[in-house]
């Protein structure tokens, strides 16, 4: 990795090498991890399914009902999903007491989860790997401000700050949402990120760099985040995982997504009620919030496996 | 040590500051306090609304109403709600409540969890890591309402519904068994016959002990009695020396038994003259207990003596604490009588107006924290046992753990003294972390169960963009949670001594 | 107490004479360990890794031999076989006997009785064998009391007087401090008092000197074999550095692969070597007898102990290596000294010259 220090155009190609080989290890070990593998797919499966069966924009689904239109409910509401022989009948999840089609309406709860969480995931990361690198390599004031600023979040509680957050956007739709929550979540990530930082500042690659004259801006992206990423792309896989589950939180207390919009917390806060008289009505976005939480858990597993094998080598 | 102590709350105070500007310019930003008032159409609505206006000050700019508030704190005045409620009346009855579900689930998660993880690491790649490490996974990717709404709806509603006839089903028995069976045979090494072995005998104990509960009706009127008592006690005193002195030489075995056999007489009496005690009398006695265990210990552990207090103390602790839980058991069937058959709560945190004596009270608050409590434990428990499991794994790798064992130290010794301090170190870090997020799990799990606690109080205040309300729910969260952030860094300390505190 | 507790190394020893095998008393014909054909096997995902492929060596009372060898040829691994410190997936042959008793078949209680107290070990690195949170005087304590119950009070007067044998100066106060209060050289001045408290019959010191300073390298080697009058012990000191071995081991075994290569007393080792990679050792050592020529470090790699070639495992890296050393691995056999063997086909090769490290020399380097 010392190879920056004689020519910078060899220096690149070097750091091609080195980098290809070393992706293809984490590629090879993440592919060979079958939790992950299998979280993987649910997690595709349960996009593709989401957004092509309602429809998403200016998208039409395949899927017969769209989640305003009432209806009458047929037979109670009954899911009419059978497994064994598989058919979907005519209502696969049930219907709601006014005959919405409870299909229609996870499917589409579970695209603004998704889209929610995703966003967190990203806003938090880039804020977290930004504000992370510069305190860290920069340290002075900086640092002091990042340092500072995890001192206080610290002492609030995610939830507390997060529902304030909430009820201030969530009048504004999933977008607004899903940015400001990532804004207030970012400095556990940012954090981690420093900490990386530190120690990789101090190693010969970096101070070789610096030697040479190159800008801190340059050492930074070429020389720095590069050997940070490992770490930061498991942090924003698990970012996701927990920003699904306080999306559906907040929703369920009330201070996440805002009707019309319509998430999977929410729908389970909406038909607690009816858990006596019509329980798949809080079975369905229960299951997949767990499914969606659980797959993305697994894939960060597998990335955490993949970029960091040491937990599971044998001691020489 | 004082002077840290000092230091770190002067700095505690500061950021605490800061925060309460960042939480009430928020809150205060968040909507229209007056939104309800517009909609209505009645006649005093102008009235309402000037009223309301002039209680919250909304004629000032926020940052002024900040520092009004600011200034009213400083003086001891949490202020009044929109409704012109005092919020220190709301908080006096809403602090407890919440305080002891908040504690009693991060100490039973970090019992459990830092357990589970620790024998989860020393028995890498069995059948019971890779259990734990899957539950783990899907607490982690569980929704914490979720999981309270079917605690509250079948656990206690299924589980009243059977206490009137407590007779457990064959197939559930075969069931647990099994799984008793299975986890044993799990955490056994050694030859396949020695694991089938262990899930034979786990799985008939737990057959037994069920059937046995099933066909004495155990839950209609439950308790351990004295034989119970000492069996438990006399195990609990045969394993404790195993586990923290060996059982190579007697002294600390003779101080562990005379303890658990005290212990065991005691528990014939205790009930007796424990009729109506308070908390203060008990803990009285516990303390008292604890010195007569050490010295048992003393007298009894010859050269072992440190290991012969270990031993004898823990067991005199857990012998007193199953003759508590034995009081109380006993108290259950009248408890339920007067719940009309339904014991387990599901709404608020104590039954309104309940009167009686102390076990009658102690299980009121007991029934309606069980349910909450489990629910919030998830949220952490999954995080003790991972961390500690790394921990654990860790630390069994480092070099000085070798060491240890080249002396001809016990494993016993090499783990419970050199691995197990060392592997706590890193604990102690997570401690702060999971404690505010088990506070705003508290939120949640109010929030289902119906408590009138402090997560109540925050989410109508933030629904209503009342700031008061919101604050003081700050104010004590984030009190507690630097209280624990430092009692976190003097534990740290404790355990390293390569750390001052200074 | 910290400003005490610092000074550096170099300046408490001071007034050190160095002591050398000669100073003190010599092995008697009393067999203490003999290992006899030791192999260790660990199964991986990758294959089953062969560390260590039929050891045997003797050693007598006060004896000291010295194992060495390039990193991975084994050393560690076959001196943690007799310690039983393996890891449980070991596979475990051959024969290791303590006074005749083979410790692999003993129970492992009877094992640990050994471990520690008859059998001692000194680890390589001592920033890291000494626990972080415990006072060096409760980890040697420890070490007496694992073996004997008695007052912690005498424990730590043993211990104490152990400090003063190693030449920790106020020893009394130091039994209080810290691992981390100590600097490297004191850390493994205490780590041989820890081996030594039991009055052990046999030392294996794993590298006590590779990750430490150069300046404090002679004095604990120094140290131990003072110490190891003291108690009467037995050594093995195991090195990847043949220089280390000089006038401090009455014989060496030198291992590669996993395997013996050669084995004799030290004196042939440095003058007649039979093997050419120990030959290849003594020409990458600094300055022995000063030839005037540069550093040659073997070149190549140690073979993989996964997929191990047929014939002599040096054959890769050998220079007197043809048909026959790639077909059939040579055994250890006697060569021309008494009780002096050596694995390699071509031994009479290295006989033949007057400087064995020649073979090593760059072609350049031998025609000037
Ligand atoms: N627990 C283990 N599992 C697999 N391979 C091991 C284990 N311990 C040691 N080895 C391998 O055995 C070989 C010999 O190691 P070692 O005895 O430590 O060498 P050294 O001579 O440097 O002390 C090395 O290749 C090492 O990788
Ligand atoms: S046997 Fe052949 S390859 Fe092996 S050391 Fe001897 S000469 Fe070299
Ligand atoms: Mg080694």
């Amino acid at each position: 990795m010392t190879l920056s220090v004689s020519a910078p155009s060899g220096d690149a190609q070097g750091m091609t090498i080195v980098a290809r080989t070393q992706g293809q290890l984490v590629r090879r070990r993440f592919f060979q991890h079958k939790a992950a593998m299998a979280g993987l797919t649910v997690l595709l499966a349960i996009v593709v399914l989401a957004f092509t069966s309602v429809g998403f924009g200016p998208f039409d689904g395949w899927w017969k009902y769209n989640w305003t239109q009432t209806g009458t409910v047929v037979n109670g509401g009954q899911p009419t999903l059978t497994l064994w022989p598989f058919s979907l009948g005519e209502h696969p999840f049930g219907q709601d007491n006014v005959g919405k089609d409870y299909f229609a309406l996870v499917m589409r709860g579970a695209q603004q989860s998704l889209l929610v969480a995703f966003l967190v995931g990203i806003v938090a990361t880039t804020v977290g790997t930004l504000v992370g690198s510069l305190s860290g390599y920069f340290r002075k004031w900086t640092e002091a401000v990042l340092m500072r600023w995890t001192d206080v979040m610290i002492t609030i509680p995610v939830l507390l700050i997060a529902a304030i957050v909430g009820r201030m956007a969530g009048g504004s739709g999933i977008i607004v949402l899903g940015l400001a929550l990532g804004l207030v979540i970012w400095p556990q990530l940012g954090r981690l990120v420093r900490g990386e930082v530190l120690s990789l500042r101090e190693r010969e690659f970096v101070e070789a760099a610096r030697a040479i004259g190159t800008r801190p801006r340059r050492i930074i992206f070429k020389h720095i985040l590069p050997n940070t990423l490992g770490i930061i792309i498991v942090s924003a896989t698990l970012t996701i995982a927990n920003a699904i589950l306080l999306e559906s939180a907040l929703s369920f207390l009330g201070v996440g997504v805002q009707p019309p919009d319509i998430s999977l917390g929410q729908l389970i806060s909406f038909y607690q009620g009816a858990m006596l008289t019509r329980p798949w009505l809080f079975w369905w976005p229960g299951v997949f919030i767990i499914a969606i939480a659980l797959s993305i858990n697994f894939i960060g597993d597998g990335l955490r496996d993949a970029f960091d094998p040491r937990q599971n080598r044998v001691r020489a | 040590m004082i002077a840290f102590i000092a230091r770190r709350l002067g700095i505690s105070v500061f950021v605490l500051l800061a925060a309460t500007i960042i939480i009430y310019v928020m809150t205060a930003l968040s909507g229209d306090p007056l939104a309800d008032l517009r909609q209505e159409q009645g006649p005093d609505r102008e009235e309402k609304m000037r009223v309301r206006s002039e209680r919250m000050n909304l004629d000032v700019p926020i940052p002024v109403r900040y520092l009004q508030w600011l200034g009213g704190l400083l003086s001891g005045d949490l202020g009044v709600n929109r409704e012109g409620q005092s919020v220190a009346i709301i908080l006096g009855n809403a602090l407890s409540a919440t305080l002891q579900l908040v504690v009693a689930a991060t100490v039973m998660a970090m019992l459990i969890g830092i357990t589970v993880g620790i024998i989860s690491a020393l028995r890498q790649y069995s059948g019971f890591d890779y259990t734990v490490t899957f539950m783990a996974f899907i607490a982690f990717s569980l929704p914490l309402f979720w999981l309270a709404v079917m605690l509250k709806q079948y656990i206690a509603i299924e589980f009243n519904t059977w206490l009137r006839d407590p007779v457990i089903d064959p197939p559930v028995i075969v069931v647990v068994s099994l799984i008793s069976g299975l986890t044993w045979g799990a955490l056994t090494v050694g030859t396949q016959k020695a694991r089938l072995t262990s899930f034979a005998i786990g799985a008939a104990v737990a057959a037994v002990f069920l059937t046995f509960l099933s066909a004495t009706r155990w839950f209609a009127d439950p308790g351990l009695g004295t034989v119970v008592i000492g069996l438990l006690a006399f195990g609990t005193a045969v394993g404790v020396t195993a586990l923290f002195a060996g059982l190579q030489y007697r002294g600390p075995l003779y101080a562990a038994l005379a303890a658990a056999g005290v212990g065991t007489a005691l528990s014939a009496v205790m009930p007796g003259l424990l009729v109506d005690p308070t908390w203060l009398e008990l803990f009285g006695l516990l303390l008292l207990t604890v010195a007569v265990c050490v010295g048992l210990g003393y007298a009894l552990g010859g050269l072992q003596r440190r290991q012969a207090v270990t031993a004898s103390v823990l067991t005199g602790v857990v012998t007193a604490g199953l003759i508590f839980m034995d009081a109380l058991l006993n108290a259950f069937s009248a408890y339920s009588r007067r719940m009309r058959g339904r014991p387990i709560a599901t709404i608020g945190s104590n039954t309104p107006n309940f009167r009686g004596d102390f076990w009658q009270l102690t299980l009121d608050s007991a029934t309606h924290l069980l349910l909450p409590t489990m629910a919030l434990i998830l949220i952490s428990l999954a995080t003790y046992t991972r961390y500690s499991r790394a921990s654990m794994l860790e630390v069994m790798n480092q070099d000085y753990v070798r060491t240890a064992r080249a002396k001809g130290l016990p494993e016993r010794t090499v783990i419970v003294k050199h691995a197990f301090r060392n592997g706590m170190i890193p604990i102690t870090t997570l401690i702060a972390f999971d404690f505010a997020g088990v506070i705003g799990g508290a939120v949640v799990t109010e929030s289902v169960f119906g408590w009138k606690g402090m997560g109540n109080m925050f989410l109508e205040g933030l629904r209503t963009v009342d700031p008061a309300p919101v604050m003081a729910f700050f104010i004590v969260t984030g009190g507690a949670i630097v209280i624990c952030n430092m009692l976190a860094d003097i534990l740290y300390a404790y355990l390293d001594p390569r750390i001052r505190l200074s | 107490m910290s400003e005490i507790l610092n000074s550096h190394d170099g300046v408490v020893e001071d007034t050190h004479v160095a002591v050398r095998l000669e100073d003190v008393r010599p092995p008697s014909d009393e067999e203490i360990l003999r290992v006899e054909n030791l192999t260790v096997e660990f199964p991986t995902d990758d294959g089953i890794v062969h560390a260590v492929r039929g050891v045997s060596y003797t050693l007598h009372e006060r004896e000291v031999l010295g194992i060495v060898g390039e990193s991975g040829s084994g050393k560690s691994v076959s001196s943690m076989a007799v310690m039983g410190l393996l890891p449980r997936n070991a596979r475990i042959h051959g024969k290791i006997l303590y006074r005749g008793d083979d410790i692999l078949k003993m129970s492992p209680r009877r094992q640990r009785d050994l471990r520690g107290k008859k059998i001692a070990m000194v680890f390589q690195d001592p920033m890291t064998a000494l626990n972080p949170v415990y006072t060096v005087g409760d980890q040697l304590a420890e070490a007496v009391l694992a073996h004997e119950l008695m007052p912690r009070k005498d424990a730590l007067a043993r211990a104490k007087e152990m400090l003063d044998l190693v030449g920790i100066p106020q020893a009394e106060a130091r039994l209080r401090a810290y691992p981390h209060e100590f600097s490297g050289g004191m850390r493994q001045r205490a780590m041989i008092a820890m081996a030594v408290i039991n009055n052990p019959d046999v030392i294996i010191a794993d590298e006590p000197t590779t990750a430490l300073d150069v300046t404090v390298q002679a004095q604990i080697l120094e140290k131990l074999i003072e110490v190891k009058d003291a108690v009467n012990a037995a050594i093995v000191l195991i090195t990847h550095d043949l220089g280390v071995i000089a006038g401090m081991a009455h014989k060496v075994l030198v291992m590669y692969a996993g395997k013996p290569v050669e084995v004799t007393d030290t004196d042939s080792i440095f003058y007649r070597p039979r093997m050419p990679y120990t030959a290849g050792l003594l020409g990458s050592m600094p300055a022995l007898e000063t030839t005037g020529h540069r550093l040659r470090p073997i070149k190549g790699a140690p073979p993989s102990l996964i997929n191990l070639p047929p014939g002599c495992p040096f054959s890769p890296r050998c220079p007197l290596a043809d048909e026959v050393c790639v077909t059939r691995e040579p055994e250890l056999m006697l060569t021309d000294g008494l009780e002096h063997r050596a694995a390699c086909h071509h031994w009479e090769k290295m006989a033949s010259v007057e400087d064995p490290t020649v073979f090593f020399r760059a072609e350049s380097e031998i025609k000037g």
